[in-house]
């Protein structure tokens, strides 16, 4: 599914995300090079520097949060998740997002885990 | 009328309905800001991020302007 992009992962961002992004043959990579940019969290250090850069306020780097990833991975059919309904705000501006719009799609849903057949 | 319209948009933001491999982090951004259909929700979301974007190119502008002045006094006294 990822064969070939580069994502860059947060601090925030738990391992066995980042494992599934590697099994489905995506790479690791530093920010600036990166295709894809995942958080869990806007307000680690991470990601604050994210939304300070260039590239940021450019409008060229988008952060979405991880939960995406195991969106896809709970998906039947793996490219119909919609990346777009993972956009991860700064944390000063998601007071006033929920206040419009209810919560986001990572919060709504406590089932974005990636789950373990091997374990019972 | 006007709701069953406004469904009509909600389903043609391409925030929305955009899939697959083309979309990153990169691209995103752009492909929201040139979609003429914007959905309540991505709507709300451009607006505020758009607001801080300017706001922290405001404040950039302004550290420049901070950080330059010192550096240019420096030069010129050892120039002396
Ligand atoms: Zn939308």
């Amino acid at each position: 599914m990822f064969q070939g992009q580069r994502g860059w992962f947060c601090g925030s961002v738990g391992g066995e995300l980042r494992q599934f992004w590697v099994a489905e043959g995506g790479s690791i990579s530093d920010p600036r090079a990166a295709d894809f940019l995942f958080s869990c969290d806007a307000s680690h250090p991470d990601t604050l520097r994210i939304y300070q850069s260039l590239d940021y306020i450019e409008d060229n780097a988008t952060v979405f949060h991880a939960y995406y990833l195991s969106a896809v991975a709970n998906a039947e059919v793996k490219n119909s998740v919609a990346l777009g309904h993972f956009i991860l705000p700064p944390a000063c501006l998601q007071k006033e997002i929920r206040r419009k719009l209810g919560n986001f799609i990572w919060e709504q849903d406590q089932h974005f885990q990636i789950e373990k057949h091997d374990e019972v | 009328a006007t709701d069953s319209h406004s469904k009509m948009l909600k389903y043609r933001c391409s925030g929305c309905i955009a899939v697959g491999k083309s979309l990153n982090s990169r691209n995103f951004s752009k492909l929201l800001h040139s979609c003429p259909y914007q959905c309540d929700r991505h709507k709300v979301i451009v607006e505020a991020e758009d607001r801080y974007k300017s706001e922290l190119r405001k404040s950039l502008i302004c550290n420049k302007k901070i950080l330059l002045t010192p550096r240019r006094r420096r030069q010129l006294s050892s120039e002396s």
